[in-house]
């Protein structure tokens, strides 16, 4: 252990996010229960509004247009929803897969490892484990098939740079790419859903992925500019070069151009 | 970290510095800009026609504003303990404090609220950097000097993008921190002697901020107003994970973001 970490003080932290934690999946199991009561309702209302308009459309052909529109409009937003879901699940799956895997490495969570990055890895990837498991309650809620597997498009890169890791700045790479293209995949789902309480679930969500990427960008700037005795809670600010003020945090707005499409991990 | 030396040194990095960051800034943030524009110009385009009073706009205004008075008012950030360093509350009436006459309404006040909180973190960066260059806290580290700058400068672009949406809507920017917790965050920010007091005060409206946007994505009703906070919540909660570093706090601490400390739109004053 390097002896500028506070490996007591870093467990209290620990200790202490873990209780905050609790308070905030209480929070979570409630607004997830919430979000799939508001999806429901959504889709119900668009049904019994469907009736209501068949009957005062009667027999009519406008009234049939009509009402096949509204209901595969309604539909199409439901699977949209559900694929949105899937898909984020997925994506978290994949980044409890790499978490894991990259703690089996001897220099993230062996005898060699920095105690405050397998801490922070340990504790990521256990977040990872609740987001997953929170897209895939309100997937199954809503009638969809929860998604077990992981991305289809960015496995094959996990694994095939698994081998490669041979360092932590390896790991602290590919971590930073999962993490951004979560992020913003959720940031332009918000956009996307139907409901609001969905929209609220994934925004609550891309900006904790997008806290790991800050930490984790700021993480690989101190490992590549030699300063890893100053990855630890608090660093020495003093002994940081002025690049990693601001290197957790690249641009003003958030981007989406990588986010994975909608149907991108949906089960088939 | 120096922290506890109150000695009054010379801020650690230059003036020169100083521009020359913002100018690579103002390159680097570009592209980001860049997308988020066209959301704008189509929250703009949406919302353009509310200003002359048209019919088709008033159901969407209600829901927008009923939808964030759920939030509750904003009241005086609590100055210490309780683990919360957030700089807004629930306890006041959501329409109190809010002006009566004010021609921000619906939709268009929550963009004029989220302006205001720009402008106030905006102001108190600049606070911050103003008495760092008077030795207020001693030596500053170089890292916390870019942090501040870096994160005052998307402060301003926040701003500045939403209140391009207000002109183009026909009604005035928002150009100064008007709200009712700006008194009291001032208060703290002048109270602040030292890196860490400051980072903490920061680090409320950050937290404020991350969740203040996060409530807006469920409660803005327009589809460019609902890019434009989702594409902002994440770069604040980005801030806030590193102050919460640089303070020795779990930069991640909480699997969801959450709402209870969102500002709510009582909290303007104009």
């Amino acid at each position: 252990m390097d002896g500028n970490i506070d490996e007591r003080r870093f467990r209290e932290l620990l200790v202490e996010s873990d209780d905050l934690q609790s308070d905030a999946m209480r929070g979570a199991r409630t607004d997830l229960n919430a979000y799939v009561d508001a999806a429901k309702e959504a889709r119900y209302e668009s049904r019994k509004d469907l009736k209501v308009g068949g009957v005062l459309l009667g027999a009519g052909v406008l009234g049939a247009a009509a009402f096949a529109f509204a209901g595969s409009a309604s539909a199409a937003a439901s699977s949209k929803d559900i694929m949105a879901l899937q898909t984020a699940a997925g994506l978290e799956n994949l980044a409890v897969f790499t978490y894991k895997t990259a703690l089996t490495l001897p220099f993230i969570g062996g005898s060699s490892a920095l105690p405050v990055v397998k801490a922070f890895v340990t504790k990521t990837m256990a977040q990872h484990t609740e987001h997953g498991a929170a897209f895939n309650a309100a997937v199954t809620k809503l009638g969809g098939k929860a998604q077990t597997g992981t991305d289809p498009k960015y496995t094959p890169v996990v694994k095939k740079a698994a081998p490669g890791l041979k360092g932590p700045a390896d790991v602290v790479s590919l971590a930073i790419t999962l993490e951004d293209i979560a992020a913003e995949t959720y940031t332009a789902d918000v956009g996307l859903v139907s409901t609001k309480e969905l929209r609220q679930l994934f925004a609550s969500v891309a900006g904790v992925e997008a806290q790991h990427r800050a930490i984790l960008l700021a993480v690989q700037a101190l490992v590549a500019g030699g300063l890893v005795s100053e990855i630890a809670l608090p660093p020495n600010a003093a002994k940081l070069p002025a690049a990693a003020g601001s290197v957790g945090f690249p641009d003003a707005f958030y981007p989406t151009s990588k986010a994975a499409p909608v149907a991108e991990g949906a089960v088939k | 970290m120096t922290t506890n030396d109150k000695r009054p040194h010379e801020m650690a990095i230059s003036e020169a510095e100083l521009s020359s960051m913002t100018r690579e800034l103002d390159t680097m943030h570009n592209d980001s800009f860049s997308g988020v524009k066209k959301s704008l110009e189509d929250f703009s385009a949406n919302l353009s026609h509310l200003a002359t009073g048209k019919a088709t706009a008033r159901r969407s205004f209600l829901l927008g504003a009923g939808g964030l008075a759920v939030v509750g008012g904003v009241a005086a950030c609590s100055s210490s303990g309780g683990g919360s360093n957030s700089a807004s509350s629930t306890s006041s009436s959501p329409t109190g404090s809010s002006s009566a006459t004010s021609p921000y309404t619906g939709d268009l006040k929550v963009v004029a609220l989220a302006a205001a909180l720009e402008n106030l973190a905006v102001a108190a960066y600049g606070m911050a950097l103003t008495a760092a260059g008077k030795g207020t806290y001693g030596t500053v580290p170089k890292a916390i000097g870019t942090f501040v700058t870096v994160a005052m400068s998307q402060h301003k672009q926040h701003a500045a993008a939403w209140n391009g949406v207000l002109t183009k809507a026909g009604l005035k920017a928002v150009t100064t921190p008007a709200l009712t917790i700006t008194t009291s965050e001032v208060a703290k920010l002048t109270a602040a002697k030292t890196i860490p007091e400051v980072a903490m005060v920061a680090l409320g409206l950050e937290q404020a901020a991350t969740e203040t946007y996060t409530f807006a994505t469920a409660n803005v009703t327009d589809a460019g107003g609902i890019m434009t906070a989702a594409t902002i919540q994440p770069v604040e909660a980005m801030h806030a994970a590193i102050l919460s570093f640089v303070l020795g706090q779990y930069p991640v601490p909480d699997s969801f973001i959450g709402i209870t400390g969102a500002v709510g739109p009582a909290a303007l004053t104009v």
